[in-house]
């Protein structure tokens, strides 16, 4: 499945750049996160428990993020396995300075998935991505409000 | 027509039916009964590296946790069918085990099962199995499969082929007489991937019973018999007397029900191992992905003409999926019930087809209403319409000008195709010309015309089909590969009281056999239909069977059944003689009583069934009792034939197929219930009609499936279809005894390229000549923008 989509957020690309790398504020702006742990640099254990519709349960693997260009891009690696079948995801985010100190994020990618999940259907599944996004990129909005108080 | 034959007498078992209270295999409950759930694999191809049961051994109330290294089944499920490579070596067949061992085949394939005392803690435990896989690239299109680089499914052979075979002339002379044809017509296709979707789940219960050392299995199958058969002979090696199969009530199956499934052998191996009775019942999603899907023919195909029209010569290069292992009829589908008709209704002088079967990633292909059959009737009929509009030429004339004259097969042997069959009899022009009657040809093609100039899009789709049913004369069939004989049983018994048991082999699963068999053998016999019993679905009562499929219940179990009744009529003859101090030559039956002729002076069929079991006064030598059994074995298939013709408009703005008429002539030969064949055609009208504009499993590159529910798999609903109309002409098959040919699948058969024809047609003048089913809003779209 095809992840695609453009945020702006109100902060300048330094401060979005810094936050998305903190285990803090990851933990802090990924929906239905229960426990991030680093495992090394830009590698995390993570366990989530989602609840969206048909699509329910707890996702454990890993979280990653690689390809770094300093303020500019970066890939997120998603491998979670679930009762319902397992994810593999590989996004590419771009940062790209906006109006007003704002950012632009714009982020492509692949969503591979097995088993009851890649039966649900592309329509609520990405439906369900879209809306985890929202959350996502609403939270992180927040914590940047919420940093620059 | 008789009392009750030709009648549409009300079908006796929708009283059940309608009021809920039918007996299917999950409205069973024994006591002691434990439930089962399936860990199944999410991947299509994997290794499995680690089956963890201790969290889930630990869960309240599991009874027993079983994977693949139990030892359940070590040969695994057989195939019932044999279909040599061309050049004489053996078909691969892999062992098809009950739960996987080390590698996964396809998606939804059984890891372990759990036992538990309810079906909720069986699904909880089920979930704290875990299972450790290495993901493998997976293959599931035919003929990519057989690409050098393809995944293997079964890396023992060094390819993905089960076989490739052929059938047919010599492919150099087909070949060299399309090289001289006047015109050739060439087609590329995919005879799409469907699941089957019976309204009832796949539904099993083994019980062991200690005390008696025996197993039942009661189980939601189209042949209990040949369940029982393959269950005790090749899965599990345990005598076949001491096991008892009962299929009661069973809400339709399509084909899909005849095969063996793992889980059937899986439960009765475990009802022993626990001492107590387990159940599982498939859920929706279950049935996606382990119910034996139909078709998935990659199909090239070449047909040549003559400049009048007359087609020369058919050559044809197919793929056809097997899924991840063969099940019990799979490469019967695309051999001998499917290049068995390339004749078609056309006298098609030379013929060649060519089947790769490979093994893929997917569940298994089986039998699907018509199997094999719809498949060769699309190509025909989708091939001679393209021909038809290549050499301007109408596609009815294409037609007139190609068919195989009427034949009655009564006086003469039949018509011998080129394709190892001989057709019993049959009016090809016939249907035809009633069909285009029924339409009013002549006038659609005027408002077609009209319609177009007002920027409509009106199309008619005309398919002529024959299939072969009656399944099947055993030696013919056990020439081509079959492993079993496909006659059937039929045993009347008549009580003291002159009430009477039927016995039939064949199953019921929807059809209306119950209905049917009560109607000829009442009048058969003369008596009221209230004093006959269908039994049918429990080896324990029926003497032996082999099932219902391939349009064979009425054709092939009937001729059983009338058998047995002839027999009781000549037993009852000679004690009506002895009672009237007759000859029996000087007697005559007929309104359930003998009569000697001439006189008033007769018996009654129940004062004669009194004699045969109260034989006081009785003819000396005479065996007590009136029981009869019977084995019929057909001395061909019945071939059924018609026309059905779709007209369709398309929505010019979103490419959506409005079906607005659809017309079905079919000749099934006698019609022993109109409103029985009306049923049975209508539905299988709607299940074509779902192949061509909605229904498709697909699996992704990797062997996912993502067609895994309602929401993205399309059945056909009320308001997709227009009142189907029907008519029929009728050319009695010439050798069985009711004149019968078959109705069950002739629906589905027809149907398909009726539809697309009419999508095709309707967009001729925009320079389409084809278009891949199912033929959905957005492909329609698509072309027309081309």
């Amino acid at each position: 499945m095809k992840i695609s989509g453009t945020r702006q957020i109100g902060a300048p690309r330094s401060e979005v750049w810094k936050m998305l790398l903190d285990p803090v504020i990851l933990e802090k702006v990924t929906p239905g996160i229960k426990k991030l742990e680093s495992q090394g640099i830009d590698n995390y254990n993570a366990v989530s428990s989602i609840g969206i519709g048909p699509v329910r349960g707890v996702f454990e693997g890993t979280l990653s993020v690689k390809e770094k260009v300093q303020e500019e891009s970066c890939v997120l690696v998603v491998d979670q396995k679930s009762k319902m079948g397992n994810v593999i995801a590989e996004i590419r985010m771009l940062f790209m300075p906006s109006e007003g100190g704002k950012t632009q994020v714009e982020y492509t990618g692949e969503a591979k998935m097995s088993g009851t999940l890649a039966r649900m259907g592309q329509r609520i599944m990405s439906g369900v991505v879209s809306t985890l996004s929202k959350q996502f990129f609403e939270a992180l909005e927040k914590e940047v409000e919420e940093q620059t108080i | 027509m008789g009392n009750f034959i030709g009648k549409s007498v009300k079908r006796r078992e929708d009283a059940r039916f309608l009021r809920g209270a039918g007996r299917y295999t999950d409205d069973i409950k024994l006591p002691k009964m434990t439930q089962a759930a399936f860990v199944r694999s999410p991947y299509a191809h994997a290794k499995v590296l680690n089956i963890d049961i201790s969290e889930a051994q630990k869960a309240d109330g599991v009874v027993a946790i079983y994977t693949g290294q139990d030892g359940c089944g070590a040969y695994g499920v057989p195939c019932g069918w044999q279909v040599n490579f061309k050049n004489g070596d053996t078909m691969r067949e892999p062992v098809h085990p009950l739960l996987a061992k080390d590698k996964i085949r396809h998606l939804g394939e059984a890891v372990a099962i759990v036992v538990a005392e309810t079906l909720e803690l069986a699904r909880d435990a089920a979930e704290l199995v875990e299972v450790d896989y290495e993901e493998l690239p997976a293959v599931t299109d035919p003929k990519k499969a057989m690409e050098p680089s393809a995944p293997l499914v079964h890396e023992e052979w060094g390819d993905n082929a089960a076989f490739d075979w052929c059938i047919g002339n010599d492919r150099t002379e087909v070949e060299a007489a399309l090289a001289s044809a006047h015109h050739v017509t060439e087609m590329e296709y995919r005879n799409h991937r469907v699941a089957p979707n019976a309204m009832e789940p796949r539904s099993y219960i083994a019980d062991y019973d200690i005390n008696a050392g025996k197993w039942t299995l009661y189980t939601s199958t189209q042949n209990p018999h040949l369940i029982r058969l393959l269950l005790c002979a090749f899965v599990l090696g345990i005598p076949e007397h001491k096991v008892r199969v009962v299929s009661y009530d069973v809400g339709g199956g399509f084909g899909s029900k005849i095969y063996h499934y793992t889980e059937e052998a899986l439960l009765t191996w475990i009802s022993k191992e626990i001492g107590r009775p387990v159940k599982w019942t498939s859920d929706r999603s279950e049935a996606f992905l382990t119910d034996a899907h139909g078709r998935d023919h990659v199909v090239h195909s070449k047909m040549g003409f003559d400049k009048d029209g007359k087609i020369v010569a058919h050559l044809t290069d197919e793929y056809c999926a097997m899924g991840a292992y063969l099940s019990t009829f799979a490469p019967a589908v695309p051999t001998y019930l499917h290049g068995t008709l390339f004749q078609g209704v056309y006298t098609t002088p030379l013929i060649h087809l060519n089947v790769v079967a490979p093994f893929t990633h997917t569940v298994v292909v089986d039998a699907y209403r018509g199997a094999g059959r719809p498949e060769a009737t699309y190509l025909l009929e989708r091939i001679i319409s393209k021909a038809a509009k290549e050499m301007k030429m109408d596609p009815a004339d294409i037609r007139f000008k190609n068919f195989i004259p009427p034949f009655d097969g009564i006086d003469e042997p039949g018509y011998q195709t080129q394709v190892a069959l001989q057709y019993d009899s049959g009016n090809y022009e016939g249907v035809l010309k009633r069909g285009l009657e029924m339409l009013g040809y002549e006038d659609f093609r005027k408002e077609q015309t009209k319609a177009r100039k007002n920027g409509k899009l009106l199309g008619v789709g005309i398919s002529t089909y024959i299939e072969g049913c009656g399944i099947a004369p055993s030696a013919v069939v056990g020439s081509l590969g079959a492993r079993a004989g496909l006659f059937e049983v039929g045993h009347v018994r008549v009580q003291p009281t002159g009430k009477v048991q039927v016995f039939t082999g064949t199953h019921s699963h929807g059809q209306g056999h119950e209905t049917v068999f009560a109607q000829f053998v009442a009048d058969k016999l003369g008596i009221p239909m209230d004093d006959i019993e269908i039994e049918h679905g429990d080896t324990d009562q029926v003497a032996f069977g082999m099932g219902t499929y391939g349009s064979r219940s009425l054709a092939v179990g009937g001729s059983a059944i009338i058998k047995s009744v002839e027999k009781v009529l000549e037993k009852g003859a000679k004690i009506a003689a002895h009672k009237l101090e007759a000859a029996e030559k000087d007697l005559e039956y007929a309104e359930g009583k003998w009569t000697v002729k001439g006189t008033d002076k007769s018996i009654s069929f129940g004062d004669v069934s009194l004699t045969a079991y109260v034989p006081h006064d009785y003819p000396e030598g005479l065996e007590p009792g009136l029981d009869f059994s019977s084995f019929y074995d057909p001395s061909n298939f019945t071939y059924p034939f018609g026309t059905h013709i779709a007209v369709v408009e398309v929505d010019k703005d979103t490419g959506k197929v409005d079906l607005q008429r659809f017309i079905a002539c079919d000749d099934v030969g006698n019609v022993m219930n109109p409103m029985i064949v009306d049923g049975q055609i209508q539905g299988g009208v709607v299940q074509g009609v779902g192949q061509a504009l909605l229904e498709e499993v697909v699996y992704d590159d990797s062997g996912q499936m993502i067609t895994g529910s309602y929401m993205d798999y399309a059945m056909p609903r009320a308001d997709d279809v227009p009142m189907i109309e029907t008519d029929r002409t009728v050319t009695p098959c010439p050798h069985n005894p009711l004149g019968v040919k078959g109705a069950g699948e002739a629906g589905a058969i027809g149907s398909t390229p009726a539809v697309v024809n009419a999508v095709v047609d309707a967009l001729s003048h925009l320079g389409v000549t084809d278009i891949q089913m199912p033929v959905t809003p957005q492909r329609v779209w698509k072309a027309m923008q081309n």
